[in-house]
């Protein structure tokens, strides 16, 4: 057996034990109020055990990434499959440091889920070892999407610290505007989260059922020397077309659920690579992350930040705002020196400019002015608790799409993958 | 307008204007402040800054401006939202030629594309909108940090040890306490155990009944170092639009070829450009079949022009100065030019053959000679026979009169035409079409256009020895930049600045005994929790326990 098989085996182990972890996790604080026990005895214990588990779960994690690169004799940071596997073992690791600092394994309950999510969404991508294209072959490389996942990891758990604290702390209970409005988004954030998972569980289902349909599409575009220039392109489904690409014709298609050909068309200035395909997939993520939410609220036949929230009592929410305050802080200079400067020493000696307004240089940008207004809002305009949170939130949401939006719809030097 | 009496403190000193907590004990001066009970703020120890006076001139107003954190939290919005837009579509500056933007973008993305274009955010980062943002936030990274680092100097310089009371039970970590036992004994050995923890301890003199423990106060100045740092980024950036600082070109070598770099002294020759692709066999299957480039590399020799430089009409004289093999992440650099590897093209390029003639009337062969594809000789000598080099196209073609032109100056379908003299043809000689490439021979129908000539005499070469071409172009970035080493100083600075400003807290204890009474108060500028277990580790040395918890007197957590 070689080592990247090997490699493979001990991720899956790590998705197991982190699974379990959640779980464990979870029993910890839904079991407070089981009979005989003492409430805080069994907290202690059982997050105990779900720390210890999903420790394990970060070892299994770290031993497929050395082994992987051992085996396949790079850094596997390259393609979206590595770098998601990457950031996932970095959320581990600064939540790990997080805990060491602030005895608080609670927040397992939400930073182990996140990791769950990514791990799951890194296996969407193809897992083969790629070689690397000449430009991408730079020590400076691997430092910098390193420690930029490393900064991004801390942002990550401030993310997760942040979400815990909104739970916590808005009121379910309450019918005024502003309590409202807070209960509407903390549902909408869930919700995004099922869309992501919901995104998941479709890729898996149709990729195990084999689904595939395929269209040819002819491309029109005007070159920068006004030539228009036509190309015809097979584009492949692997999931029902709901939405066909632009200009295109039915090659194949196997009929679901009685649906058999696509309802609609992809609109034209929809211009990036397979963008229809995209589109439908997007498509398909929201209407299961719906379907997923309703299900759940059929079940719970209440919002679902309020079945949360109880869960939560007995958590210090100003430990939680803090928490989530120090993890950005911790992350801050992490991501300045990964995302910015490593990047601008790597760009200056692959490309001979430090800095070249690639979108995803601009991103990298963005998500470092928008983390340092927060930190000027907590410092100056003492913006805490809740806003703080909600700046934590959407600080994060920037995050990820700095690392997967602008793969997905915009394409620069660092397009590297897309389903 | 503040008056001058609300400024003097009940403890004697006189504080500036707009000074919210006294510089040496401590009291809040604003009445209102004073009778409240909320945890005081704390910020830069409630010393005036710099921008609070009472009479502000035009000059203190836009200093004011400037000085508000408020305003630089919006710059830094309105910065980042104006960089989103610029992502949206393409910048001009990806397309190496874009001749006509304007229909570009309406052509490709409609008539949204047409009003992204109207707007100016197809080039966002060069407009002066945008540079003025940024030269917005550098003013605003001076001046607020100025306005601030001055006066906090000083109120950390000299800091009163005995506070006022409402100052300490108004921190927001707070420890109340009745004392037993000899209050002067008590207060040194809390303050031993302090020291252990790190803090650098002082005990008021005379009583020893009050105490200021200070521990890692350069981490106050990390925001500011940081802001240095940015503002010598800004700068080392906007010093990039002086002349002659920076330079981004691009030249193409073919191979053999020796090629000057425009604006410069520089001639740049590339011996041989090399490409290696990966082999089936190391490719993933879906990436099997294409061709994945897995190194390229230009043997390159750079050259410095010595005389002769600036006169067209002399050779100029070129000395070696470097050599080097180029590749992706290897420039040639040579006294802060660099020469990157950016792109190549694998269409071969002639540049010279050596044909012979050929009269086939009796099957003699003369020659060969010599026929660069630039600058060829005008005139051939070949035994009986007298070449006169009348046209030369370098990529032939018929125009729509069906005339022949050159479409461009590259030797991409040459064509020579002779006016040929010799035995049994016109005395004022015939004319000769000659397609060096074999493609162009069929192509155009050489032997058409030549007529009756054509089954007298022939042009051609015999064997590929004769015939000398570059395999391959080779594509190279020319850039240079003087200001890269400011910028990394830059860098370096906001680097560190950071990581003090971050990794470390400024955390000080204020205590003091009064009649067996103590009264306890902590402040740090962040991570308070650990503000708080420092306080309680240290009480519990000395045989007090207490849940650090408890030490939390509310308000907000910086």
């Amino acid at each position: 057996m070689n080592l990247v098989d090997f490699s493979g085996d001990a991720f899956l182990v790590a998705f197991f034990l982190y699974c379990f972890g959640f779980l464990f996790y979870v029993i910890a604080i839904a079991g407070k109020k089981w009979g005989n026990r003492e409430p805080e005895e069994h907290v202690r214990r059982w997050s105990k055990i779900a720390f210890v588990v999903s420790s394990a779960g970060l070892a299994a994690h770290l031993t497929f990434f050395f082994t992987r690169w051992a085996g396949s004799g790079q850094i596997p940071t390259s393609n979206m499959y590595e770098f998601m596997t990457f950031l996932a073992m970095a959320i581990m690791i600064a939540y790990t440091i997080v805990y060491a600092m602030y005895r608080k394994p609670l927040l397992g309950v939400f930073a182990l889920p996140l990791t769950i999510i990514i791990v799951a969404y890194a296996s969407v991508f193809p897992s083969e070892v790629q070689p690397l294209i000449p430009a991408l072959e730079s020590i400076w490389l691997k430092v910098h999407v390193t420690t930029a996942a490393l900064g991004e990891a801390f942002f990550a758990v401030g993310f997760a610290a942040g979400l815990m604290y909104l739970l916590r702390v808005v009121n379910f209970t309450e019918k005024t505007k502003s309590a409202r409005r807070q209960q509407f988004w903390v549902e909408f954030t869930l919700g995004t989260i099922l869309v992501i998972v919901g995104f998941i569980i479709v890729v898996f289902s149709f990729r195990a059922a084999g689904y595939e349909a395929t269209f040819t599409q002819e491309n029109v575009t005007i070159d920068s020397k006004g030539q228009q220039q036509t190309r015809v392109e097979t584009v492949n489904y692997y999931m029902p077309p709901i939405v066909k690409p632009y200009n295109s014709q039915v090659e194949s298609y196997e009929s679901f659920l009685g649906m058999d050909k696509p309802l609609f068309e992809a609109p034209s200035w929809m211009n990036g690579v397979n963008a229809g395909r995209k589109f439908n997939t997007v498509i398909w993520s929201i209407l299961s992350g719906l379907v997923l939410y309703g299900l759940l609220r059929l079940i719970s036949r209440k919002p679902l930040g309020a079945v949360i929230h109880p869960a939560l009592e007995g958590i210090d929410p100003d430990d939680l705002d803090e928490i989530s305050y120090r993890a950005i802080v911790i992350g801050f200079p992490v991501f300045t020196l990964g995302a910015l400067i490593f990047a601008m020493i790597w760009a200056e000696k692959a490309w001979g400019r430090f800095w070249g307004w690639d979108p995803k240089e601009v991103w990298a940008l963005i998500t470092w002015l928008y983390y340092s207004a927060y930190l000027h809002f907590r410092l100056s305009r003492g913006w805490q608790g809740l806003r703080s949170a909600w700046l934590a939130v959407i600080g994060f949401v920037i995050v990820l799409f700095t690392l997967i939006g602008v793969n997905l719809v915009i394409a620069g030097l660092h397009s590297y993958s897309g389903t | 307008m503040l008056s001058i009496e609300n400024t003097k403190c009940e403890c004697g000193h006189q504080n500036s204007v707009g000074t919210v907590l006294c510089e040496s004990c401590g009291k809040p001066l604003d009445k209102e402040l004073a009778k409240s009970e909320e945890p005081l703020e704390m910020r830069y120890d409630g010393v005036a800054r710099r921008s609070q006076k009472s009479n502000p001139s035009i000059i203190d107003r836009i200093w004011n401006f400037f000085s508000s954190v408020k305003i630089a939290i919006y710059l830094i919005v309105i910065t980042f939202v104006t960089a989103m837009l610029g992502t949206i579509y393409p910048q001009e500056n990806t397309f190496i030629n874009l001749p006509d933007p304007a229909s570009y973008y309406q052509e490709n993305y409609g008539i949204l594309g047409k009003i992204y274009y109207l707007l100016g955010l197809s080039h966002t980062y060069e407009s002066w909108w945008f540079i003025g943002l940024l030269v917005m936030i550098g003013t605003s990274l001076v001046i607020c940090s100025l306005d601030r680092v001055l006066p906090l100097y000083r109120a950390l310089k000299k800091q009163q040890i005995r506070k006022h009371h409402q100052f300490i039970l108004r921190q927001k970590a707070v420890y109340r306490d009745r004392i037993e036992g000899d209050s002067k004994e008590w207060v040194a050995s809390y303050g031993e155990a302090l020291k252990k923890k790190g803090y650098k301890v002082h005990f008021e003199e005379g009583t020893g009944t009050a105490l200021l423990a200070e521990k890692n106060r350069f981490s106050r100045w990390g925001p500011y170092i940081n802001h240095i740092g940015l503002i010598l980024f800004l700068l080392a950036i906007l010093a990039r639009s002086i002349p002659g600082w920076q330079m981004d070109t691009y030249i193409s070598v073919p191979d053999g070829d020796t090629v000057q770099i425009a604006g410069t002294n520089y001639y740049l020759k590339s011996e041989k450009f090399t490409v290696e692709f990966y082999t089936d066999d190391e490719l993933p299957d879906e990436l099997k079949g294409t061709a994945r480039a897995k190194k390229y590399e230009t043997k390159a020799i750079l050259y410095e022009c010595v005389s002769n430089c600036s006169d067209p009409l002399k050779e100029p004289v070129l000395e070696e100065v470097k050599k080097d093999d180029i590749t992706v992440n290897h420039p040639l650099t040579y006294k802060g030019l660099k020469l990157y590897q950016f792109d190549f093209d694998l269409t071969p390029r002639l540049n010279s053959v050596k044909p012979v003639l050929v009269d086939k009337r009796t099957g003699e062969v003369y020659g060969p000679f010599y026929l660069p594809m630039k600058e060829a000789e005008t005139q051939h000598k070949l035994g009986p026979f007298t070449l006169d080099l009348i046209a030369n196209y370098m990529e032939f073609a018929l125009n729509s009169e069906g005339k022949p032109t050159t479409l461009s100056r590259e030797p991409n379908a040459p064509a020579f035409v002779f006016s040929v003299k010799g035995p049994g043809l016109a005395e004022d000689g015939e004319p000769y079409i000659y397609f060096p490439m074999q493609k162009d021979k069929v192509k155009f129908a050489q032997d058409t256009i030549n007529r009756e000539l054509a089954d007298k005499i022939e042009i051609r070469v015999e064997g590929m020895e004769n015939v000398d071409f570059s395999e391959a172009t080779t594509h190279l970035n020319v850039r240079m930049d003087k200001a890269l080493p400011y910028l990394w100083i830059g860098a370096v600075f906001s680097m560190v600045g950071l990581i003090m400003g971050s990794y470390w807290q400024h955390r000080r204890i204020w205590l003091r005994v009064d009649d067996g009474e103590l009264a306890l108060g902590a402040h740090t500028n962040k991570n308070w929790f650990g503000m708080r277990s420092d306080i309680a580790s240290a009480l519990k040395k000395i045989g007090v326990s207490v849940d650090p918890k408890t030490l939390d007197n509310g308000g907000k957590n910086a």
